[in-house]
C-alpha cells in the first residue's frame, strides 16, 4: 500500500513516470485531451497570446527582415535582397562601433547605479529609521516613474542649464564650481544618469520592497542574538533574500539602459560630440535619413544583445534561486 | 426586367452629365508651418477659379517627420499629389526612392518664366531630372535687436570687427535692461547633424566666399586664408569668444528660436520666412535686417540664398496630371503674389511690395549683394559623408576648444583630404 501524500507505484511495464511527465513530444490526442481539459484557459489567453504576436514578435520580425534588404527598397512590395550588407556596412561604420561601446559602458554604469540606489533606498524604507512618512517618501520615490518621460527629461534640461539653471545656481551658493551639464564632454554622460536615476530607480525601490516585505524577518532576528553586527545581517542574511528582486531588477534595468533613447532625443541629440550618441539613437538617425537597411541592422544588432545579456543574467539568477 | 436596366443605366447616365465639374482634392506636403498651410488654402481657391471643384489640402509637418513620412509614403505607393521643400530635401527624397517625376516638360510648357535665372534651373535639376519647380528662393540675413542696438549706442554692425564690438556690449552691457546679467550676444544652434554646417555657412556665404568646405573641383578650401579667417572666428564665436550661450553646442533650431522669441539673443539668422511672424509676434518688429558682416575690407557684405524651394510631382502622384498643372500654378502671379505676402518669398520680380514691412521689402527688393550656397551635393555623390566627417570633427572642437585654431584648421583640411580621396574612389 501506498503511503499517504505519494502516487501508487507504477504498473509492471509502465514507463517510469518521470518520462512520462518530462517528454516534450505529445500526440495529437494528448494536445486533444489538454484543450478538452484546459479550453477554457486557451480561450482567455488566445486573445493576449495573437496581439502579442502581432503587434510585438511581428514588427521584430519585419525588422530583422528590413535589415537586409536595400534601404530605397525596403518599404516597397518587392524589396531588393542584399544579405549581410547592411552589418557589412554598420560594422565598418566607426561611428557604430563606438557608439556599442559607449552604450554597452553606459549600461554596465546605470544598472549598477539604479540597482545600488534602489536597493539603498528599499532598505532605508523599510528600515525603522522612517517612521510615520514612509508612505509620503514611498510616493515621492514612484512619482517620477509615472511622470512622463519628455517632461521630466525637459526638466532636467533646464536644472542643468549652465547660465540659468537651478543646479548651478546651487552650486555657486555653496561656493562649488560650476557643474558642465549637458555641454561638456566630461559631465553629460553622469548628468543624463543623474536624471534616468531619477526616472527609474523609483521602480526598482519598489520591487525591493515587496521582496523585503516577504522575506523571513526570524531569519534576522535569530542572527541578531547570535551577535551578528548589522553589516553581517544584511549581507549574510538579508541580501540572500533579495536574489529574485536582484535578478528581476538587474534583467529589466539591462534592457531598459541598452535601449536608452528618450533621454537623449530630449536633452543632447547625440552630442555634445557624439559623447551621447547611443545605439537607439545613431539607429533613429539612420531611420530619419531613409537608411533604413543599416537603421535596422542596428537595431537588430542590439536586439540581440539585449536578448543575450538578458537571458544570461536572468539564467545566472535562476541558477543561484536553484543551488 | 432588360427594360428596367435600360432605364437605371439612362438616369445614371443623365445624373452624371448633369453634376457640376466633378469634385477633386489635391493634397500637398509641406514643412513651413501654419503660414504655407495658409498660403496653399489661398493658392487652392485661386486655382479652382480655372479648374472648378478642385480643392487643395495642405499638411505641415516637422521637417524630420516630413522626410519619413515622404519617403515612406513614396515608396510604398501612398503619395501625396505633391511635396513641397527645399531643393536638396528633395534631392534627398529622390536619391531614397527614385520617384520625383521630371518636371522639365512642365517647365517648358509655361511662358512667362524669364523670371528663372540659369541658377535657379541648375538648382532645380538632379540627375539629368527637373525635380522641382522653383517657386522660393530662400534668403537668410543678420538679424539685430533694434532696441538693444539703441541701448547700447550701437548701429547695425557691417564687419566683423563691428560685430565683436557689439556682441561685448550685448553679453555686457545689460541690453534688455533687465538688470540682469540674461542676455547672449548671438542665438545660433549646433545639435544636429548639418545644423552646425548650416551656421557656418552662413557665415562664409555671407562674407562674400563661395564654398564652405569643397570647390565645384573637388578641392578642400577649408585651410585657404580666407576661408580659414572666417572657420576659426566662427569657431571662436562658439567656444572662446563667449558669444553664445554655454549649452549652445546641444541647441537645436527649437532652442535657438526659443532665445531669439524669448528676448535673450541679440544677433541671429533671419531667414525670408521668419519675417511675418516676427513683425507681428514674438519680436513684434524689434530687430534690424541687413546682409552678414564681412571679413575682409575688399569683399562686400552678402544676404545667403540658401536654396531653393520649390513644388515636386511624386510618379506615383494619384492625381499626377492636376498636379503638375497646379505645380504650373504656382508661377504663376497671383500665386507667387500670395507666396510673397504669406511666406514671404517668391522667384518673379514683378510683384507689388507697397504693402510690406520694411524688413519684408529687404527680402523682396533683393537689392543687396546674394551669395548662393554652392551645392556641392549635387555635384559629388560623397559630398554628404564627407559633410557628416567634417560636423563631427568641428563638434570636437567645440566640446573641447583647441589651443591652436589655425593648427586645428590645417589638421580637419588634411583628415579631410585623405577622407575626401577614400570617398570618391569607392
Amino acid at each position: 500500500m501506498a503511503a499517504a501524500g505519494l502516487p501508487p507505484p507504477p504498473p509492471p511495464g509502465a514507463p517510469p513516470l518521470s518520462a512520462s511527465i518530462a517528454s516534450p513530444v505529445r500526440t495529437s490526442a494528448s494536445w486533444r485531451e489538454s484543450l478538452s481539459r484546459d479550453g477554457v484557459f486557451y480561450a482567455f489567453v488566445a486573445p493576449f497570446a495573437i496581439l502579442t504576436i502581432l503587434f510585438g514578435l511581428w514588427p521584430i520580425i519585419l525588422s530583422i527582415q528590413v535589415s537586409f534588404t536595400a534601404s530605397a527598397t525596403a518599404l516597397k512590395p518587392n524589396a531588393a535582397y542584399v544579405g549581410f550588407e547592411n552589418y557589412r556596412a554598420i560594422f565598418a561604420d566607426p561611428v557604430f562601433l563606438a557608439s556599442l561601446g559607449r552604450t554597452l559602458a553606459y549600461t554596465a554604469a546605470a544598472v549598477v547605479a539604479n540597482v545600488a540606489f534602489a536597493l539603498a533606498v528599499a532598505l532605508l524604507l523599510d528600515s525603522k529609521l522612517i517612521g510615520r512618512g514612509r508612505t509620503f517618501f514611498k510616493v515621492a520615490v514612484f512619482l517620477p516613474v509615472v511622470t512622463p518621460d519628455v517632461a521630466g527629461y525637459v526638466v532636467w534640461k533646464w536644472l542643468y542649464d549652465r547660465s540659468f539653471g537651478a543646479v548651478n545656481a546651487a552650486l555657486d551658493l555653496i561656493g562649488l564650481p560650476a557643474f558642465g551639464g549637458l555641454a561638456s564632454v566630461g559631465t553629460v554622460t553622469i548628468a543624463i544618469l543623474i536624471a534616468e536615476l531619477w526616472k527609474h530607480a523609483g521602480f526598482y525601490v519598489i520591487i525591493f520592497l515587496a521582496n523585503l516585505a516577504i522575506r523571513d524577518r526570524a531569519l534576522d532576528e535569530a542572527a541578531a542574538i547570535d551577535g551578528a553586527t548589522a553589516w553581517q545581517r544584511l549581507v549574510h542574511v538579508t541580501l540572500p533574500q533579495l536574489r529574485p528582486a536582484l535578478v528581476i531588477n538587474g534583467v529589466y534595468a539591462l534592457i531598459q539602459f541598452l535601449k536608452t533613447f528618450t533621454v537623449v532625443v530630449v536633452m543632447t541629440k547625440g552630442g555634445p560630440a557624439d559623447t551621447t550618441n547611443f545605439v537607439s539613437y545613431y539607429a533613429y538617425q539612420l531611420f530619419d535619413q531613409g537608411r533604413y537597411g543599416e537603421a535596422t541592422a542596428m537595431a537588430t544588432v542590439l536586439f540581440g544583445i539585449v536578448a543575450v545579456l538578458a537571458l544570461t543574467a536572468y539564467g545566472i539568477g535562476e541558477r543561484g534561486d536553484r543551488r | 426586367m432588360r427594360l428596367g436596366t435600360l432605364f437605371a443605366g439612362a438616369a445614371v447616365g443623365l445624373l452624371l452629365a448633369a453634376a457640376p465639374a466633378r469634385a477633386q482634392e489635391l493634397t500637398v506636403w509641406h514643412d513651413l508651418g501654419d503660414n504655407g498651410t495658409q498660403w496653399f488654402e489661398r493658392l487652392g481657391a485661386e486655382f479652382a477659379k480655372t479648374n472648378p471643384g478642385v480643392t487643395v489640402k495642405a499638411s505641415s509637418f516637422p521637417t524630420d517627420q516630413w522626410f519619413g513620412r515622404v519617403i515612406s509614403a513614396l515608396n510604398t505607393d501612398t503619395a501625396p499629389d505633391l511635396i513641397y521643400n527645399n531643393y536638396e530635401r528633395v534631392i534627398r527624397i529622390q536619391t531614397q526612392t527614385g520617384k520625383v517625376s521630371d518636371l522639365k516638360g512642365a517647365l517648358g510648357a509655361i511662358t512667362d518664366k524669364g523670371f528663372l535665372a540659369e541658377d535657379d534651373l541648375r538648382v532645380a535639376t538632379f540627375g539629368g531630372k527637373m525635380i522641382i519647380l522653383p517657386v522660393q528662393r530662400v534668403q537668410m540675413a543678420l538679424g539685430v535687436r533694434k532696441s538693444w542696438l539703441d541701448k547700447v549706442g550701437e548701429t547695425f554692425p557691417a564687419t566683423w570687427a563691428d560685430v565683436q564690438r557689439v556682441a561685448v556690449k550685448f553679453r555686457e552691457g545689460d541690453p534688455d535692461g533687465n538688470g540682469k546679467a540674461d542676455t547672449f550676444a548671438m542665438a545660433l544652434q549646433a545639435a544636429k547633424p548639418r545644423d552646425l554646417i548650416h551656421m557656418l555657412d552662413l557665415f562664409t556665404f555671407g562674407s562674400g566666399l563661395r564654398h564652405t568646405l569643397v570647390d565645384p573641383q573637388g578641392t578642400i578650401v577649408i585651410d585657404e586664408p580666407e576661408h580659414a579667417k572666417v572657420l576659426v572666428e566662427f569657431l571662436k564665436t562658439y567656444t572662446t569668444y563667449g558669444y553664445v550661450s554655454p549649452d549652445t553646442i546641444n541647441h537645436t533650431f527649437t532652442d535657438m528660436y526659443q532665445l531669439i522669441e524669448g528676448g535673450r539673443g541679440g544677433m541671429f539668422r533671419v531667414g525670408d520666412w521668419n519675417v511675418k511672424k516676427w513683425d507681428s509676434q514674438a519680436i513684434k518688429g524689434d530687430f534690424v535686417v541687413g546682409p552678414w558682416p564681412k571679413f575682409k575690407a575688399d569683399r562686400g557684405n552678402a544676404v545667403v540664398i540658401g536654396g531653393m524651394r520649390g513644388i515636386a510631382v511624386p510618379e506615383n502622384s494619384p492625381k499626377k496630371a492636376l498636379a503638375t498643372a497646379f505645380a504650373q500654378f504656382m508661377l504663376t502671379k497671383p500665386a507667387q503674389q500670395a507666396s510673397l505676402e504669406l511666406v514671404g518669398a517668391a522667384v518673379r520680380k514683378d510683384l507689388d511690395t507697397a504693402a510690406l514691412s520694411d524688413r519684408q521689402k529687404f527680402f523682396a527688393d533683393a537689392k543687396g549683394t546674394l551669395v548662393a550656397y554652392d551645392f556641392p551635393e549635387s555635384v559629388h555623390s560623397w559630398y554628404p559623408e564627407l559633410e557628416a566627417a567634417f560636423h563631427r570633427k568641428l563638434m570636437t572642437a567645440l566640446a573641447a576648444p583647441p589651443k591652436d585654431f589655425e593648427a586645428f584648421v590645417k589638421e580637419t583640411a588634411a583628415e579631410m583630404r585623405d577622407l575626401k580621396a577614400k570617398l570618391a574612389a569607392k
